[in-house]
């Protein structure tokens, strides 16, 4: 039910979303700050820094490895994991218990792990430290997200459907390229859209498995582990403004993907709604 | 749609079903000849709707065969069998309007766009919806949509024609549009349908012939006159007319007919081949409910009443009965809750069903 | 013979044996056989031999996990690490409660919007997060001036930055949108009917609460708070920042062993050593929940 009274809750939530998002919009409102001073009271309006950043050869060119990364992994993920979700969700055998277990394990493990333990197979086996590497390891964390929210999409379909579709002489490969991919393709994108957000902004992981490139958190990362850089508001406004835009997008998606699919089933006579 | 071929057009052989230790059909064989409008009923859960899906592929027989036009197509999956189904609910894709629906199997067999466009236009006059074309499923109405799905099954021009309790999901006004839409299609199109359903009155409506099912067995094929009059166990006789099916003992009289004791009191039957212990079957039209006059007759005491409006519909408790006997009374004067009433019935108008002792 | 119905409907999913789709699950199973499984074994094995600075060599050893279990420090380290991760965990789990049950019974025309903002905010980035903290909690960060202005402090207030404090309070930042989100689909189950039909029973707020929310949030809650504590108490960076001296926590040690010191065996052993702590505290969780009978409480099937 809705509109109850509770104030408590109505007063954690507000709390929660000031302590949300707040600190976020300082570090966005200090980057047009005209001094470089990161205390209060505020100087004055400038977006010197983002010219600044602009200018800088090293940021233009982590941006752009971030970006080749993330699209990279995004591509790769959305063939692997809609494959990998296809088969969860179409299989019927106990088989498929240890093959989930398997896909979904990276998501409970800390990145520390995922980081170290890569590390140590690229040195034993001699493989120099790159962006490429960095690729391996972000496909294998964003793997498991990318699945939650296919395997749910595909399981959400009528399985009606796929049957009217085989039934009308469709083989596998046709009912899913006819009728399953048209009803779920919104969402897999927004999914993907997820895939190259978590990999753009990856940094737990990214920092033990790469090499002489440099990745936009990395960069980021080296810029406050040096003095208190002002310019770092840019670059942090710059990419908040970015993951947020890509959300966004992949939130339309996910809305428009439950509109047009048949992903409700009425419960109640259906000429009943008849016009 | 099909021309005459040799033999039937659908044969089912000693069809079985198994999962585990349950047996969800047993000893299914079936033939349905060319251009036959056959129902299966049965209660849910009985294994009409399985043998539906093990003729349309989706299921594979535990034993037995399924044949096509004298072809044995157990093993051929659906998307190659000569069968189109419409299922329960309406299937729609919802991403594609009402003629790329219709147009689906066309499409896929690579026919010609100009032949696939003359086809659908042909599919959707039968079910008579021209000019539906462009919309969109969410757009139509339930009765609508399922015209749609059968447009689409029927565009392939199929062997059979397989229908899964398409009318279930429907109101019962669109319910009964929909069912002289479906006859009228039937000898327009003279088409081979198997249809399911658990409610008898339609199965009667539709059929050439019923098929019933209880426990996944058959347990009688006959037109639905034969079905409703002539129930061949007791099953079939409650399940289809909701008979009154009462044991007694079948004693010969003087005069060769027989005679049962019901109630205390004795009735007369056709004669038939029947002795021993029976079952007595009375459909709940040909009781009679009047006041008490005859001390012959059958007594017991109203318990339920309820309006039809042609009528109205008695339970009578009877001493000695386990059930309340079920009287179908038209027209005629209402006797209240309570009140004390005679049962008569005319002798030629009930029947006399073997029982096994065990039985009760 | 079973009730043929039930039977039919039970045993036709499990029986329809379909092993062909598993077939395109190979290539993703190949990769994390050999970038997650595979490095993963071999950085176990790791912990049990010499350590040869940033390599490893023979002879079998149990000497890192000695060293990892006798250390004062990493004691101290793994007392930080959990209070760090179980205070966080604590704090998202008891806030997105409130804040989730408010999504789902309270909000009207603003749930979209504030559904839209909590999952909005999971996209920030990691570091900037961290960084937007460093400034707030600084001594002339938003709080302090804020203080200050108010003339409710003379000094700035030093434990705000460079404590476990500022740890907790970055971390809880970065999960509470998480938390709230998987709270929130954890109140499926409280269908409108089910609060209004124990209402009319006569169950009053607290009742309502323990009786019926709890009891059905104790799962979901309880995977979220193991999520949470693992992810908070393994992490390297935020302390790193934030932490100061007091917290420094058995992530970043693990960390500075692999990278600064070069004692590979030994980061090993650490981090298994915390993994198998983190199983723990999910056995024994799990083990609570199934003996009060909260595991897996699912309203119709």
């Amino acid at each position: 039910m809705q509109g109850r009274r509770a104030p408590v809750p109505t007063a954690i939530t507000i709390a929660a979303l000031l302590f949300l998002f707040v600190p976020l919009a300082i570090v966005v409102l200090f980057s047009f700050n005209s001094t470089g001073s990161l205390t209060f009271p505020f100087a004055g309006f400038s977006t010197r820094w983002y010219h600044q950043i602009i200018e800088s050869v090293a940021f233009r060119d982590a941006v752009v490895n971030s970006a080749f990364v993330g699209a990279v992994v995004a591509l790769s993920t959305l063939v692997l994991g809609t494959l990998a979700a296809y088969g969860l969700t179409r299989a019927s055998t106990r088989l498929r218990t240890p093959i989930a277990v398997l896909l979904f394990l990276p998501l409970t493990l800390p990145g520390l792990f995922l980081g170290l333990s890569l590390l140590v197979l690229f040195s034993r086996v001699e493989v120099n430290l790159s962006l490429g590497t960095v690729m391996i390891a972000h496909m294998v964390y964003v793997l498991p997200y990318y699945l939650l929210i296919a395997v749910a999409a595909l399981q959400r379909l009528d399985p009606a459907l796929e049957e009217a579709g085989a039934d009308l002489g469709a083989n596998a490969w046709l009912v899913f390229r006819r009728v399953t991919l048209p009803q779920v393709w919104p969402v897999l994108l927004a999914a993907a859209l997820l895939a190259f957000a978590l990999s753009f902004d990856e940094f737990i992981i990214t920092f033990f498995v790469i090499g002489p490139d440099s990745t936009l958190p990395l960069f980021i990362f080296s810029t406050l582990r040096r003095t208190v850089d002002p310019s770092v508001n840019a670059i942090s406004s710059l990419l908040l403004v970015i993951t947020l835009a890509l959300f966004a997008i992949a939130f339309v998606l996910t809305l428009r993907g439950s509109r047009t699919s048949g992903l409700s089933i009425e419960t109640e006579p259906i000429g009943s709604a008849a016009r | 749609m099909s021309g005459p071929s040799a033999g039937p057009r659908v044969r089912l052989r000693d069809v079985a079903k198994r999962f585990g230790d349950v047996s969800a059909l047993e000893d299914v064989t079936l033939d349905i000849d060319d251009g036959e409008f056959v129902t299966l009923l049965g209660p849910s859960g009985c294994g009409k709707t399985t043998l539906l899906r093990i003729v349309a592929g989706f299921e594979r027989p535990s034993a037995g065969q399924v044949l096509l036009g004298g072809h044995d197509v157990t093993k051929v999956p659906p998307h190659r069998r000569p069968v189109n189904m419409v299922f329960q609910r309406p299937t729609l894709f919802p991403h594609l309007d009402v003629a790329a629906n219709v147009a689906f199997g066309p499409r896929i067999d690579g026919l010609s766009k100009t032949e696939i466009g003359q086809r659908v236009d042909e599919a959707l006059a039968l079910v008579r919806l021209d000019g539906f074309q462009p919309r969109r499923s969410h757009e139509l109405s339930g009765g609508q949509m399922q015209r749609v799905a059968l447009a689409r099954a029927i565009v392939n021009r199929p062997q059979v024609l397989l229908l899964d309790e398409p009318l279930s999901a429907l109101d019962l006004k669109i319910r009964l549009e929909m069912e002289v839409e479906l006859r009228r299609l039937h000898r327009e199109i003279g088409g081979t349908f198997i249809y399911v359903t658990h409610d008898q009155r339609e199965a009667l409506a539709l059929s050439d012939r019923v098929v019933v099912f209880n426990e996944g067995r058959i347990e009688q094929i006959g037109t639905p006159n034969e079905v409703y009059r002539r129930p061949a166990s007791p099953f079939v006789a409650r399940f289809v007319g909701d008979a009154n099916v009462i044991p007694v003992d079948v004693e010969p009289a003087d005069d060769g007919a027989a005679e049962v004791t019901v109630g205390g009191h004795r009735f007369r039957t056709p004669a038939s081949d029947v002795s021993g212990p029976a079952w007595l079957v009375l459909r709940p039209e040909v009781v009679g409910v009047s006041a008490p006059s005859d001390d012959r007759a059958l007594r017991g005491v109203v318990r339920d009443l309820s309006f039809r409006g042609t009528g109205h519909s008695y339970r009578v408790a009877v001493e000695g009965l386990g059930d309340p006997v079920k009287a179908e009374v038209s027209g005629g004067s209402v006797i209240d809750l309570g009140f004390t009433v005679d049962l008569t019935w005319d002798p030629g108008a009930c029947r006399v069903l073997p029982r096994d002792p065990g039985e009760d | 013979m079973a009730s043929l119905a039930e039977a039919t409907t039970r045993t036709e999913a499990a029986e329809r044996r379909r092993v062909r789709p598993l077939i395109a699950t190979l290539p993703a199973v190949a990769w994390l056989l050999a970038f997650f499984a595979t490095p993963l074994v071999i950085f176990a094995v790791y912990s049990l031999l010499t350590n040869e600075l940033y390599a490893v060599g023979t002879p079998f050893t149990l000497d890192a996990y000695r060293d990892a279990l006798t250390s004062t420090l990493n004691r101290t380290l793994a007392r930080n690490s959990l209070e760090v991760g179980l205070s966080t965990a604590a704090v998202t789990v008891m806030a997105g409660l409130p804040i989730a049950y408010w999504l789902r019974f309270v909000a009207r025309r603003s749930r979209i919007a504030v559904l839209f903002l909590i999952a909005a905010s999971m996209f920030a980035s990691y570091l900037v997060r961290i960084y937007a903290w460093r400034t707030v909690l600084g001594s002339r960060g938003l709080v302090n001036s804020a203080l200050d202005r108010a003339g409710l402090i003379d000094q700035p207030l030093g434990f705000l930055l460079y404590s476990r404090f500022a740890v907790i309070v970055a971390l809880v930042h970065i999960f509470l949108p998480y938390v709230v989100l998987v709270l929130y689909a954890g109140m499926g189950p409280l269908g409108e009917g089910l609060l209004e039909a124990a209402q009319d029973l006569g169950a009053k707020s607290s009742l309502l609460w323990r009786r019926v929310i709890i009891p059905i949030m104790a799962a979901p809650a309880f995977s979220a708070f193991v999520f949470v504590f693992i992810l908070s108490a393994a992490d390297y960076v935020t302390p790193q920042f934030l932490g100061g001296k007091d917290g420094v926590t058995l992530g970043v040690q693990i960390q500075q062993n692999f990278v600064g010191v070069g004692n590979w065996p030994l980061a090993s052993a650490t981090s298994f050593l915390m993994l198998l702590a983190f199983v723990a505290v999910f056995a024994v969780g799990s083990f609570i929940l199934r003996r009060l009978k909260l595991n897996d409480i699912r309203l119709s099937s």
